[in-house]
């Protein structure tokens, strides 16, 4: 009977990973790509135990429940399988300690049972999920009742076959849910863990947030079906395991438009497996109808496809979704991908968006205005310009923003505290060119390469030591994108750049006292680029008392303006620069400190706000003000 | 339907930078959705049919021919042999002279008849084709209209569809050189200068020619911004149909309750 | 102390006027106490103007005449007696004019094109208008002689137009023919071009008896040329003639044409007239415009049937959900080209602003004086737009009431 027991162990595993097989028969529909599995499978503790359980931590309990239910059902079932061993089936000290492994299972077991029973949690998703608890419970009671029979009564009680029984029933089926159940996400997962497609992301401390180049010769453009992802994106689809956690940082989808990130990663498996079991989590808010057929080969996206476009213009492509997966899922990469072919291929980018990406294409601007007319914000302050002097210091990138009447005054800001500081700078002038981030989060790769050709080639004949910027996504582009085009820059944003003068004494503010100060990140220089400390200190530093919003850093949440979501313009419920406000709102603070040109239009044009939106150059320059102000007052007394 | 788009060099209105123009962007668009259509142009630069092609035609011609000659004898030319139902054409250039004669050169040169200014073509029935014409701020003019015909495109016609890499690439340029007989040149262009911005003159609402000199002279306006500050609502709603009825956009009171466009 | 000494007060006091709520002072009435008489230029300009030039002149030989007129300087005597039409009895070349009259009136584009026909046609030549239908305003509008055209000039026949003008250019041998850049007037102008093979001067923005000018490759540059026989003129560039009216003798001309070619093309036209309501806000003339200060939107879209004009919203509403999105005025909704903007409880974000830049004029109700709106307002009020919509509506009754 204790070799029943054993067998069940294997036939678990054996079952396991033939559903396991057939999955993968699936992801091999998926394109090449090349994965180094000896390392990936070295560094998957590593992976595993440090950068999964980084972001597992964030919910204390899931990963308390997560770390004795896995934890427990693995060293249950392996310790179980050693019962073939002839002396460990008679020890009764072996018996003793698989039914402790089955004890610790069965307490995860209730964890799991605890969170979804009597009421399941609006993120998580139903239909199997709220299966699997049972199924653990049946294992590992099963397997207590078994072990500790065994233990005390010996191989022969009468207990053990129905405990057996039981056992099995959970067992078996917690095997069998590796193919289109919950239990896909433990050996997707792992898998996913090693042959990630962004290798990068665990090898260093800063965000790996660039989009790859797309090659422009490739025989289709971008993914229309779920066949033209990569296998290892299709694997990492299937590692997820529903938690919800993007769909609660999602703007789009706090904002009421028609994006759940969880449902997307679903939409695309089941787009890949259409016999899989129903989706049962929360949906698209205000889902758009589609009515088509899904399959390996079937267009993803549109009306008549399993994704409504509108889906898929609604994100923002803030990064919030990948900063909060557990399962390491690159939710942006794959809405980039099908973006990619629905306006390269298809023509089909936002309505909205046609004139802005002819602008772009053919104007090198977004909003068709003269490249000459970057500089003019500047209405009187000195602005050298690169091409008369051949070299600088600093190059100053002025990006999209210079245009904006609103904008102008935090540059005209970052001007005056440039001269201040004695700061040797010039800008582009009329050479600078859109850095073509719009165009490419739209899925226009061949506007943005063109655009950066261009851009790498201007820059390349002058000599400056570093570039910085006041606009994080040129940052993000020039800093980290345009390397794959062959260049690479040393990129400063303009907070890290005045702390930097600050601290090296060319400026010396005073401090301010105007109330309180709450900081806003931007997505692009805090998840992008994981820079989130340089305008903190800078707001410390002159002397402004910071509250933080409940989100904030790494975690912070997107003002609607990124990734060309504001031209899409996807109708919602909500505004999501609106909720940002009243977010900021709670904190009670007066002055909302923002680091991006985006960032200040979007959360700017939010009607009946009670803080005022400032830049924190602006405010350094007031403190700056502030401090010469005050010098005569003090050389006096 | 067969149809044939006319292409031409185009430049974008701010940058400079070559771009095809705007109206035949759009002429595409409607091509497209009537059925099989090429593209046609006549010119040293491939250019234009590259990127017809990504707006949304599957298919060009590029007439080579070396300088800038006048394009209506090999447009001509090569029409006769396509022998389409409907051949469009953007309502103006945009970078070059800009004087719009070519659609209408070409029409001439076919014997066919040439309509202005549509914003949609339908097949209506055997020969026929229904064309929608624009006319000032949003009125329309229904034409049924007997194939072949040129039409050329208004800007109010359907945005143009965004230019598609894939489709740039997937489509099919067939270039030719232009025979040399069908070429001739063009008439010199008048001496140029600067463009020079120069005051637009305000609409008046008839009146007698004194207001409307003060209408163009700013009088009427210069007087700056009147500001009511807390009028009862009566006089609130005078103040504002007379300044409704100075401006002209608000028929006279003894001329009706409404507007004129109505 | 040779002058007497002034008494600011006292003189100030014999000028103030009677009656008045406010005290109000007649200081031009004020004696002079100097024996030198004190000149006034700008009275003196103003006898001096002379009537009816579109531009100010002056006629210098009027100086030292002491003005009768001081204060009224503008009023035109004309309108007390109609002055006696200018006649060119033989004229020594003839300007073709082929205005539009759409719907058989004169419309501003004509009376412009008449402006651009008499400064080539000079003193010596005279302005010939082909029209379809007669009408009393062409003498005032500057012209010199009128032939009515044979066919029906509702219908729409484009060719038959253009034969005819080519028909009238043989008969008449006009030194130039001028037709309106608009619509109808530019379609005919390249018909007429290339049925007689003659260049075409397109879209003429300055007219002078010496030279013409045009915009070319995207308002860049500007081409200049002797004027030549085939003229279109551009909207709202050349001024109207306001010189004393002319005389628009009627005159007969041989129109006949020998239609051939792709004559009857055209089986049947129809006139779709634009619905303010429905119209793409991009087209529309007259934008009526709500905000967050309107809160009834029944009443506003009333208010904007009664206007006759095309509804338009802030961003504010159209997030909301109250006015579906492609009625959204501004940056990141519809930038406008309308002749007038009324802007009903809008505060005036930049955004905002950035749409209605090109509107003409603009009128504001707004309950905050310190809005942005109102500042860019040619008209403003400082009043809650939820009452003034009713007043209006309430006031465009009573005058319906008061017609006869």
């Amino acid at each position: 009977m204790t070799y029943a027991f054993a067998a069940l162990a294997f036939l678990m595993a054996g079952l396991a990973t033939a559903q396991a097989l057939r999955r993968a028969a699936l992801w091999r529909l998926g394109a090449a790509a090349p994965v180094d599995w000896v390392s990936g499978l070295a560094k998957l503790p590593k992976r595993y135990l440090v950068d999964v359980h980084h972001v597992v931590a964030r919910d204390a309990y899931a990963s308390r429940m997560h770390a004795i239910v896995a934890g427990g059902l693995l060293a249950a079932t392996v310790l179980t399988a050693f019962a073939i061993l002839p002396p460990l089936a008679g020890s009764h000290l072996y018996w003793g300690v698989v039914a402790l492994a089955f004890a610790i299972t069965l307490a995860g077991s209730l964890l799991v049972g605890a969170r979804r029973y009597p009421k399941t949690p609006k993120r998580l998703s139903k239909g199997r999920f709220q299966r699997l608890p049972i199924l653990l419970l049946a294992y590992a009671a099963g397997g207590t009742v078994a072990a500790l029979s065994i233990a005390l009564a010996g191989p022969g009680n009468a207990v053990l076959p129905i405990a057996l029984l039981v056992a099995a029933a959970g067992g078996l089926g917690l095997a069998y849910e590796v193919k289109g159940g919950p239990m896909r996400h433990a050996v997707a997962g792992a898998l996913h863990l090693i042959a990630h497609p962004r290798q990068q992301r665990f090898e260093q401390d800063k965000p790996d947030a660039a989009l790859v180049p797309l090659d422009l010769d490739a025989p289709k453009l971008g993914a229309e079906l779920p066949a033209d992802f990569t296998w290892n994106r299709l694997l990492g689809f299937d590692a997820c395991i529903q938690c919800g956690r993007c769909e609660t940082a999602c703007p789009a989808f706090a904002a009421g438009q028609p994006l759940n990130p969880k449902r997307l990663i679903q939409d695309l498996v089941a787009s890949l497996a259409p016999d899989g079991p129903a989706y049962a989590g929360s949906p698209y808010p205000n889902a758009r109808d589609v009515a088509g057929e899904a399959g390996p080969l079937f267009k993803v996206i549109g009306p008549d496809a399993k994704i409504h476009p509108d889906t898929l213009w609604s994100c923002t492509t803030c990064r919030a979704c990948v900063e909060e997966c557990p399962m390491m899922i690159e939710h942006v990469d794959a809405i980039v991908s099908l973006r990619r072919h629905q306006t390269l291929e298809l023509g089909a980018p936002p309505q909205k968006s046609f004139e802005t990406l002819a602008n772009l294409r053919e104007a090198d601007e977004p909003g068709g205005r003269p490249l000459s007319a970057r500089g003019d914000f500047a209405a009187g302050i000195e602005l050298p310009v690169i091409s008369k002097r051949g070299a600088a210091d600093v190059l100053l990138w002025l990006g999209d923003g210079a245009y904006d009447l609103r904008y102008g005054r935090t540059l005209r800001a970052l001007l005056k505290l440039f001269h201040e500081a004695g700061v040797d700078f010039a800008t582009l002038g009329e050479e600078e060119r859109d850095t073509g981030d719009l165009a490419r989060r739209l899925g226009d790769e061949a506007t943005y390469q063109a655009l950066a050709r261009a851009n790498i080639e201007t820059l390349r004949k002058y000599r400056f030591n570093r570039i910085v910027t006041s606009d994080p996504h040129a940052l993000h582009a020039l800093r980290n994108e345009y390397r794959a085009f062959g260049d690479d820059f040393e990129v400063v944003h303009h907070t890290a750049f005045l702390l930097e003068l600050i601290d090296g004494g060319k400026l010396a503010p005073g401090k301010l006292d105007a109330g309180t100060v709450t900081y806003h990140d931007p997505c692009y220089l805090g998840r992008y680029n994981g820079e989130t400390e340089a305008p903190r200190k800078l707001l410390d530093r002159i002397g402004l008392s910071r509250v933080e919003m409940a989100r904030h850093g790494r975690r912070s949440m997107c003002c609607g303006g990124g990734g060309g979501a504001p031209v899409a313009d996807v109708p919602g419920d909500a505004r999501i620069p609106d909720i940002r406000m009243a977010q900021a709102a709670e904190t009670g603070a007066s002055v909302v400190a923002v680091a991006c040109p985006t960032c200040t239009a979007m959360l700017e044009g939010v009607t009946g706000r009670s803080a005022e939106v400032r830049d924190v150059a602006e405010l350094v320059l007031m403190a700056v003000e502030a401090s010469r102000a005050d010098e005569p007052r003090r050389a006096a007394a | 339907m067969k149809l044939v788009v006319l292409l031409s060099v185009g430049r974008h209105p701010v940058s400079g930078k070559p771009a095809l123009p705007r109206t035949e962007a759009q002429a595409i668009r409607i091509a497209a959705e009537l059925g099989a259509s090429i593209g046609l142009h006549v010119g040293p630069d491939a250019f234009p049919a590259e990127a017809a092609l990504g707006h949304g035609l599957d298919r060009a011609v590029h007439l080579a021919c070396a300088g800038g000659p006048d394009p209506i004898g090999p447009l001509v030319a090569r029409i006769a042999t396509e022998a389409p139902d409907v051949v469009l054409a953007g309502r103006r250039g945009q970078g070059g002279e800009e004087t719009g004669l070519a659609p209408y050169a070409v029409a001439a040169r076919l014997g066919v008849p040439i309509v202005p200014d549509a914003v949609a073509i339908r097949p209506a029935g055997d020969g026929l084709v229904e064309v929608d014409q624009a006319l000032p701020k949003g009125a329309l003019r229904r034409l049924v209209v007997r194939t072949p015909l040129v039409v050329t495109v208004h800007p109010n016609a359907p945005a143009p569809l965004p230019y598609a890499f894939g489709k740039a690439r997937r489509g099919s340029i067939e270039r030719v050189d232009a025979a040399a007989a069908d070429l001739a040149a063009v008439a010199p262009a008048p001496e140029e200068r600067p463009y020079r911005k120069r005051p637009k003159m305000m609409r008046a609402a008839g009146g007698s020619a004194a207001d409307r000199l003060k209408a163009v002279t700013g009088e009427a306006t210069a007087g700056g911004a009147k500001i009511l500050d807390g009028p009862t609502p009566e006089d609130a709603a005078k103040e504002v149909l007379a300044f409704l009825r100075r401006v002209g956009v608000l028929a006279p009171a003894g001329a009706g309750a409404t507007g004129p466009t109505a | 102390m040779t002058r007497p000494r002034r008494d600011p007060r006292a003189e100030r006091a014999a000028a103030r006027t009677a009656g008045a709520e406010r005290p109000r002072y007649d200081l031009g009435a004020k004696a002079s106490a100097s024996r030198r008489p004190r000149r006034d230029p700008r009275t003196e300009a103003a006898s001096q103007r002379v009537p009816g030039a579109a531009r100010l002149r002056l006629d210098r030989s009027q100086f030292g005449v002491v003005p009768v007129l001081a204060a009224h300087a503008p009023e035109r005597p004309a309108e007390k007696a109609p002055p006696k039409p200018v006649i060119v009895e033989n004229p020594d070349f003839l300007v073709l004019v082929a205005p539009d009259m759409a719907g058989g009136r004169l419309g501003e584009h004509d009376r412009q094109l008449f402006g651009a026909a008499r400064e080539l046609a000079g003193k010596t030549g005279a302005t010939f208008a082909l029209v379809g239908a007669a009408s009393p305003d062409l003498g005032p509008a500057g012209a010199d002689r009128i032939a009515i055209a044979a066919r029906d000039p509702d219908a729409y026949d484009p060719d038959g137009r253009a034969a005819e003008i080519v028909a009238a250019m043989r008969a008449l041998d006009p030194r130039h023919v001028l037709f309106a850049e608009s619509a109808d007037g530019g379609d005919l102008a390249r018909r007429v071009a290339v049925l007689t093979g003659e260049p075409l001067f397109a879209d003429a923005e300055q007219v002078s008896a010496s030279a013409l000018g045009r915009p070319a490759r995207c308002r860049k540059v500007e081409q200049r040329s002797a004027p030549t026989r085939l003229v279109t003129v551009a909207a709202d560039c050349v001024a109207s003639y306001a010189g004393a009216p002319r005389e628009a003798r009627l005159e007969t001309v041989e129109l006949s044409t020998d239609r051939t070619g792709a004559a009857g093309a055209i089986v049947s036209a129809r006139l779709i007239p634009a619905d303010p309501a429905t119209v793409p806000l991009a087209l529309a003339d007259f934008v009526v415009s709500a905000g967050n200060g309107v809160t009834d939107l029944d009443l506003f879209a009333r208010v904007v049937a009664a206007l006759g004009a095309t509804p338009g919203a802030s961003r504010v509403l159209c997030d909301a959900g109250l006015m579906p999105r492609d009625r959204q005025v501004g940056a990141s909704g519809t930038v406008l080209g309308a002749t007038c903007y009324f802007a009903l409880g809008i505060a005036g974000a930049p955004q905002h602003l950035q749409g209605v830049a090109d509107c003409e004029h603009i009128v504001a109700v707004n309950t905050d004086l310190h809005a942005a709106m109102i500042a860019r307002a040619g008209l403003g009020i400082i009043q809650d737009a939820q009452l003034v919509m009713p007043a209006i509506l309430k006031e465009l009754e009573r005058e319906r009431g008061d017609r006869p």
